[in-house]
Parts: structure tokens; C-alpha cells; sequence
């Protein structure tokens, strides 16, 4: 496990390849967003959000650095789990910022606050700032969306919950942008509501990320069954290496957990039996390399049978 | 971005209408802080004002503490005085280009000015490129 199995090697090579280009162009978007920001609290919360997504990125490769990392004498199953760990502050943090700056943007609107997007001097000429923050904010969307669309097949093959929830907030970047873009014109049509409007609704996306990262950690560290990518129910692969482990110890009770990218299955109270099969058998069609361990525990080697 | 700039000339538009209402009443409400020098600089940005809103202006002395909370209530248009960028109005109303400056003067150094109420952007727009034109 603390091998990276050769099939994926490619893979992960490229996307840690991408999490250097994302950590890279969104330094980009940063820094224009910042030169752009003004007073707009839409801006403001868009360019957080930019900064915010730097931090999948940064897991993800901290990450893939320990996974490969020998046990230690502390730590003898070495460091898998170290991304869901980060990924869990990560989600932390993702909710308060979400929520505080949600906060903001509706004391805002409670307050009547008229927001300024005054002149800015470009080449000698005076134009409307909110015309730059447009152009920011399209800006802004371009980079994420392309770099969202390329890792997303390769978080799959990864079975890489970071790299994989990256990819999807970059995919979905474009509604923050676009939410953006609403809010600065609405502004210039005299709407005085619609900077803080867009601000309220980007944070509630950050803050609905934030909420789903926090579920998808936790379900890791609290030794849930695997779960598929996108959604909260048991991987299909898991399922079919279940029912042939079911299949095989119809007197045991076969539990599965994740352990970073790797299905770890445990078969509760049947002793190991003379001939066992091998890993690669035990994953049929599905990718060998996902299923990491067997283990047997024979039966009173445990207290409780309590799951 | 010139091009682009000039072709969407009526944007941004004021939420509380502050230049419609200067058109409607022909009358720019001027907050003048008192001891604040007249000078050929703000003669100019204000005919260049009156000219384009077919308005005039019509002073009102004042210190500048009555003054920026009437702009801020929305009981006059525009103030004329010395305000430096890192004063507490900075924040409720909008401090614009320093008059008689080329380069950006430091924060804490009152400069001669304008201030406009927040959020009347193209009013704001208005007045900032009288001062830069």
C-alpha cells in the first residue's frame, strides 16, 4: 500500500503534473482578481473563493508526497491517510469562510450598503472599473473550468476523493464567475442589492462545498464503506468484491473500509482458511491494485461483533 | 478598451438617481467646506459639470463634518474640501482624484477634492472624468 501499485503511476505523475499548473494559474486569477477587486463585496468573496481553491491543490499534493512514504516505528501503516486528514481541515476551513463571508454579504443587504465601482485610470483613459472586474471575472472562469475538465477523468481512475472534489469546484466555477459578472452589471444598472446579492450566493457555494467535503472526509475517517465519487452511496466495485467475499465466507461477516485510494477488507469471524485467494482475484474485472488488504479475524479474537 | 468603454456610456447608472434629479432640478447642490480655496482647477471641473447636465451649481458652506453627512443622507450632490484617503469618511462616502495631483499623494495627506455620495456611480463617473478630462 505504501507502493504506489504501477498501473496508476502514470497517472498520478500527470495529475500531480495538473496540481502544479492549477497551483500556478490560479496564482494568475489571484492576482487579478485582486487588482480588480475594488469595494464590490462580490468581488471580494469571488477573489476568497479563488484564494480557497488553492487549498485542494496543495492537499492533494502534500498528500501524494507522504502516501509513498514508508511505516514508521509510530506509524506502522504508514501515511495513506494523510489526504483524508488534510482534506478534512481543508472542509473546515471551506465552511467558516463560507459562512462568514455568507454573513457579510446578507449584512449588507440588511445594511442598504451602496456599493462604489468607480473610475479607474487604464491608458490614460478613465473607464468604469466594474468593466475590468468583468473582464476579471471571465478571466477567472476560464482557467478553473479547463483544468477542472482535465483532472476529472483522471481523479476517477485515481479513485481520488481530493483530487477528484478539486476537480469537481473548478468544474463549477463558472456559475461563481457568472454570479459575479450578474452582480457588477446589475450594480452598473443602478441595482444597488445585486453586489451583495452575488456575493450571498457565491459564499453559500463555498460554504455548500465546504459541507460536502466535511461528509466525505468524515465517511474516511469514521471507516465508512467506500463510497462512490460523486455521491454518498457504496462504490459498485466495493459491492461486487462484497458479494464475492460473502460468496466465499458465507459463515463471516465481511466489512469494508477506505483507506486513502484502497479498499482494506476485513471478514469477521471465520478463521483464514488453508488456500487463499489472491487480491487481484478477489477484484474480478475491477482494478486489482484498489483492493490493499485481506484480513481475517477469527472467531472471540475480537469482543463484539457490533459493527 | 477606449472603444469598448465609450460605447457603453450609460452605464453604471445611480441607484438613489442623483444625476437624473441634477438634470430634472437644473440645480447641483455643492457642499463647499469652508476655508477651502477657490482655484481655477475646481472652476473648471465644475463648468465642465454644469455644462453637461445643463445645471448649475449652487454653494453651500459648511464644515466638513455637516457636509459629508448631508451628501451621505443624500441632501446635497457633491462636497468640495480637503480630505485625506485614510480618513473614517473614506468609507462612507466616495473621496475622488485629487485636484492638482499627477501622481497618487500618500493617505494621510489632505488633498483638495471632491466627495460623492456612495454608490451613485454614475454620478461619480461623471465627476471623475470632468476632474481627469
Amino acid at each position: 500500500m505504501n507502493v504506489l501499485p504501477p498501473e496508476i503511476a502514470d497517472d498520478m505523475r500527470r495529475a500531480r503534473r495538473l496540481e502544479w499548473w492549477t497551483l500556478g494559474g490560479m496564482a494568475s486569477v489571484i492576482a487579478v482578481m485582486y487588482f480588480a477587486m475594488g469595494s464590490s463585496q462580490a468581488m471580494k468573496t469571488a477573489f476568497i473563493e479563488d484564494l480557497l481553491s488553492l487549498v485542494p491543490a496543495m492537499t492533494f499534493l502534500i498528500a501524494a508526497r507522504f502516501e509513498r512514504r514508508p511505516p514508521t516505528r509510530e506509524y506502522r501503516f504508514g501515511f495513506v491517510r494523510v489526504n483524508s486528514l488534510a482534506f478534512l481541515a481543508s472542509a473546515v476551513v471551506l465552511t467558516v469562510l463560507g459562512s462568514l463571508l455568507l454573513f457579510d454579504g446578507v449584512s449588507a443587504l440588511a445594511k442598504g450598503e451602496h456599493p462604489t465601482i468607480g473610475p479607474i485610470e487604464l491608458f490614460g483613459q478613465v473607464i468604469w472599473l466594474g468593466w475590468v472586474m468583468i473582464a476579471a471575472l471571465a478571466y477567472s472562469v476560464i482557467i478553473p473550468v479547463v483544468l477542472g475538465r482535465l483532472k476529472l477523468p483522471i481523479a476517477r481512475r485515481l479513485r481520488d476523493k481530493v483530487l477528484h472534489t478539486d476537480a469537481d469546484m473548478q468544474k463549477a466555477d463558472w456559475q461563481t464567475g457568472l454570479a459575479g459578472i450578474v452582480g457588477v452589471l446589475g450594480v452598473g444598472l443602478g441595482f444597488w442589492w445585486a453586489d451583495a446579492a452575488a456575493a450571498a450566493v457565491i459564499s453559500f457555494s463555498i460554504l455548500h462545498d465546504g459541507l460536502r467535503n466535511i461528509r466525505i472526509a468524515a465517511a474516511e475517517l469514521l471507516d465508512s464503506v467506500p463510497r462512490e465519487l460523486d455521491s454518498a452511496a457504496m462504490a459498485a466495485e466495493a459491492s461486487r468484491l462484497q458479494q464475492r467475499l460473502e460468496a466465499m465466507f458465507p459463515g463471516g461477516e465481511v466489512r469494508l473500509r477506505e483507506s486513502g485510494r484502497y479498499i482494506l477488507a476485513n471478514v469477521y469471524g471465520v478463521h483464514p482458511p488453508e488456500d487463499l485467494p489472491t487480491l487481484a482475484s478477489l477484484m474480478g474485472d475491477d482494478p486489482p491494485w484498489r483492493l490493499a488488504q485481506l484480513s481475517f479475524t477469527p472467531p472471540n479474537c475480537a469482543r463484539s461483533n457490533e459493527a | 478598451m477606449a472603444l469598448f468603454a465609450s460605447g457603453c456610456d450609460d452605464l453604471p447608472r445611480d441607484p438613489e438617481r442623483t444625476e437624473e434629479l441634477v438634470r430634472e432640478s437644473k440645480v447641483i447642490r455643492l457642499g463647499w467646506v469652508e476655508g477651502a480655496p477657490s482655484g481655477s482647477e475646481v472652476s473648471m471641473v465644475l463648468s465642465r459639470i454644469e455644462q453637461a447636465t445643463g445645471a448649475t451649481a449652487e454653494r453651500r458652506p459648511g464644515d466638513s463634518e455637516t457636509l459629508l453627512g448631508e451628501l451621505e443622507d443624500g441632501k446635497i450632490d457633491l462636497v468640495y474640501g480637503r480630505f485625506a484617503d485614510d480618513s473614517p469618511w473614506a468609507k462612507k462616502v466616495h473621496f475622488g482624484y485629487p485636484l492638482g495631483y499627477r501622481a497618487q499623494p500618500p493617505k494621510h495627506v489632505e488633498t483638495l477634492r471632491f466627495a460623492m455620495r456612495n454608490g451613485e456611480n454614475g454620478w461619480i463617473m461623471r465627476l471623475e472624468r470632468a476632474v481627469k478630462q
